[in-house]
């Protein structure tokens, strides 16, 4: 009988039930958009935020300052190429998102007057790791700032070089120039390259001109060696703990060390790195380190704040109505108690009938929020947002709650009417 | 009793006998209005916002000399007058000149040390900032080199520019860390500095953090150039490129949320004030019956939604305002500016949904037989 009469009314009365589950639906699926958003906006800004270059720089552990000062290189300390891959085989090898080697050599271009900055790197390169997997890395990804007049040298072109915009200007060097290099004493062997691109930067690497790694290697005879990495990787912002730890890694307690070590600080990362480089020191380069948390900080602070106040309104909406919907069943509920049913399978039935609304519009509703959060994550960041689980419950206990909230208040008014009064029509 | 002042009598009684009723729907409409100025206020105060926290990244706009010598301190202060006062961050004017600490070579810089403090809010200073003369910063590399911590005393030797040598006493204050370059540096006060270098009324480098996009930059580098001949500005791009990109993500996301917010409340306003219209069906067909005609009935109904439209628009507005206050507290530690212009349209836009979610059932409850729907069928 209970549940002839829970199916008579939502049949029977089912252009206003529909309109009900419309409304939670809508505010189901906004919850689930927003929710899916907010939980996956600290990933999807963070990979914006790589287009500030790298955060991580690696030098050998007995660099001297002079390389770095006046750019001799002494040919003390060095990483190794070979190494490099290994990288990827860290804990938060998932995080690396980019890295490119240096090797800095100073030679002269025949035919112009003064010695110039040379430096290796990889400009694309594809990587075979030890784990079998493949990556493209190199300065073309990493350096996303640069305007670059010509193109980026393709990655197994071994006789293309970029200049910067100074030193293009001071060798006179134009887009598709082939220049014949050597080191200074004059008897290096030469090698001639092409000029596939001059970029400017806005930084003292418009004073350089980048060339493939192996010809670096090859004029400074040093094969195989790297001066330097930088090393682009999605981090967690600092925290007391993360800066205790890049104090001195051990004073920490061993639960502290092993959260430390597990989570994706800046400080974690760089000695995970300096344990499968071998020699080498990884620094954060805060520049970049610092800024990157803070904006996530903010961001996600802001988006949580939005958050909040969508789901209000949506919880708002789905409960002004649905008092509006249990109110104006006056009559019927006077016609029940009537004939005599008590308070409690009165309350009953009208909570029954309402949930079941509630959980058809939440189900509807939480597909339709997916829809806006990939409409979202498209349209902004250009990528998929990442469906969280946890998201599941949080929209069932919203609706539940709401839904709740916005009958019970009216089934109490309605109880307290008498059946003579309604059914009379006042 | 004239004709509109019982239309006004009858739309404030139908307000007023139907308290609890109106009163849900005043509040659905009051936060769609809250929603739409909290979220808007937000979306065109971003970017002003975030350019604040995107100072973190330090200098954005360099000047140096055209031609590759120094800027004198009157080109310099003529050229940073070109830049509004209000979106400055900070401007460290900086000199270099090669020292002696213990026969080995180092650069030292001089600069004013509490603007540089503004304008590269990254470094991290184990120590303390100098405050008193004779104190400086230096760099990790150096204080690893030279085996310095905050308090020890060093002595620093070198020739001034007179082509004197000079040797005098420093205090390690802080150790400044970086990651990059500056790390290799002695930073001390431009006071300090011209007592062992000398005076030369002149800088190598001016760098400034400036809150401003790339385009304002860019007027304002064209400005610097034409008042400041010796002076060329330069734009650091890695930092304003990449902050532009960042920026117009964050508002494009902003801006799609409040749509999609907006669209969703906006229906959500819309289903209410149609339950509301339907469930009076009755007294539409009595009034029917006494001979009103479809225009009257529509025009009251409409009046009430506009009084509701208008009322949870002021309400709205309001609870906006101070929405968009919190966030701005909370997320920004600032004040937020509420464009003046979005107080009257939140009103109209809510006066607007509010009308037309009315008028959709109303229209179809004229059609109405009275005598069916009074026998209560």
């Amino acid at each position: 009988m209970f549940l002839r009469l829970v199916k008579g009314a939502l049949f029977r009365q089912k252009k206003k039930m529909l309109m009900i589950a419309f409304t939670i639906a809508l505010g189901a699926s906004l919850a689930t958009a927003m929710l899916n958003v907010m939980l996956d906006v600290g990933d999807k800004v963070n990979r914006e935020l790589k287009t500030y270059g790298a955060n991580i720089n690696v030098l050998p552990k007995e660099v001297s300052l002079l390389d770095d000062l006046y750019g001799v290189s002494d040919g003390s300390g060095v990483l190794s190429e070979s190494e490099l891959g290994s990288l990827k085989t860290i804990f938060w090898a998932f995080n690396i998102v980019d890295f490119a080697p240096y090797l800095n050599v100073k030679a002269r271009i025949s035919g112009r007057d003064g010695e110039f900055r040379l430096v290796g790197t990889w400009f694309a390169n594809h990587l075979e790791l030890p784990t079998g997997e493949a990556l493209d890395t190199g300065i073309n990804n990493m350096k996303s700032w640069w305007s670059v007049e010509g193109e980026w040298p393709a990655g197994d072109d071994a006789s293309a070089a970029m200049a910067g915009s100074i030193a293009a200007e001071r060798a006179g060097l134009a887009v598709g120039d082939v220049i014949s290099v050597s080191t200074g004493g004059g008897n290096g062997e030469s090698v001639s390259l092409t000029i596939k691109g001059i970029f400017a930067a806005g930084s003292d690497e418009d004073e350089r001109i980048y060339v493939p790694l192996s010809v670096a290697q090859g004029m400074a005879k040093r094969p195989g060696a790297v001066s330097s990495v930088e090393v682009s990787a999605l981090t967690t912002p600092d925290n007391e703990l993360s800066r205790r730890a890049a104090q001195n890694p051990k004073s920490l307690s061993v639960k502290e060390w092993e959260t430390w070590y597990c989570t994706a600080y800046v400080s974690a990362i760089c000695y995970q790195i300096e344990e499968v480089l071998t020699d080498s020191v990884a620094k954060p380069i805060r520049q970049v380190a610092e800024s990157e948390g803070a904006i996530l900080e903010k961001t996600q602070l802001l988006m949580l704040l939005i958050t909040i106040l969508s789901l209000a309104g949506a919880a708002l909406g789905i409960s002004n109505l649905v008092t509006a919907g249990v109110m104006e069943r006056s009559r019927e509920i006077g016609l029940l108690k009537a004939l005599g049913a008590g308070n409690a399978p009165v309350s009953r039935l009208i909570l029954t009938e309402i949930l079941i609304t509630g959980v058809v519009g939440g189900v509807a509703g939480y597909f339709a929020g997916l829809g806006f959060a990939q409409i979202i994550g498209q349209t902004v960041f250009g990528a998929a947002i990442n469906i969280k689980p946890m998201v599941i419950p949080l929209v069932a206990i919203l609706v539940f709650l709401v839904t709740l909230v916005g009958s019970v208040p009216s089934i109490r008014l309605l109880l307290s009417l008498r059946p003579a009064e309604v059914l009379h029509g006042r | 009793m004239t004709k509109r002042s019982m239309y006004i009598k009858m739309i404030t009684s139908s307000l007023i006998r139907r308290r609890s009723r109106m009163f849900v729907a005043l509040l659905a409409v009051a936060v769609g209005a809250t929603i739409l100025s909290g979220l808007v206020t937000v979306y065109y105060d971003i970017p002003r916002q975030m350019r604040q926290e995107f100072r973190s990244y330090g200098a954005n706009f360099i000047l140096v000399s055209a031609s590759g010598e120094t800027i004198s301190e009157e080109s310099a202060a003529a050229a940073l007058g070109c830049i509004p006062e209000d979106k400055v961050v900070g401007t460290a004017p900086y000199r270099y000149e090669t020292v002696k600490i213990n026969e080995q070579p180092f650069m030292a810089a001089g600069t004013e040390l509490s603007e540089a403090r503004k304008a590269s809010p990254y470094w991290f200073v184990s120590g303390e900032w100098p405050e008193r003369d004779g104190s400086v910063l230096i760099g990790q590399e150096v204080a690893d080199v030279i085996k310095l911590l905050p308090g020890n005393s060093f002595t620093m030797t070198g020739t001034d520019l007179a082509g004197e040598s000079f040797s005098r006493d420093f205090r390690v204050s802080g150790i400044v860390q970086t990651g990059g370059t500056e790390e290799a540096f002695i930073f001390m006060s431009l006071a300090d500095f011209a007592s062992v270098i000398g005076e030369n009324g002149a800088f190598d480098v001016v760098e400034c953090s400036i809150s401003a996009s790339q385009a304002e930059l860019e007027t304002i580098a064209a400005r610097v150039t034409e008042i400041a001949e010796d002076v060329a500005p330069r734009l650091v791009t890695r930092v304003t490129r990449s902050e532009g990109a960042v920026l117009t993500k964050l508002q494009a996301l902003v801006f799609l949320v409040t749509a999609v917010v907006l669209l969703l409340t906006m229906i959500c306003v819309a289903t209410t004030m149609m339950a509301v219209v339907a469930e009076r069906r009755k007294e539409i067909g009595l009034k029917k019956a006494l001979g009103a005609p479809d225009k009257s009935i529509i025009t009251e109904f409409l009046g009430e939604g506009l009084l509701l439209g208008c009322l949870g628009g002021a309400l709205g507005s309001a609870l906006g305002f101070g929405f968009a206050q919190i966030i701005g507290v909370n997320v920004f530690s600032r004040a937020v500016q509420f464009p003046a212009a979005l107080a009257p349209a939140t009103l109209i836009a809510s006066v607007l949904i509010t009308g037309l979610a009315c008028l959709i059932p109303v229209r179809s409850a004229t059609y109405v037989d009275p005598a069916i729907v009074l026998r209560g069928e």
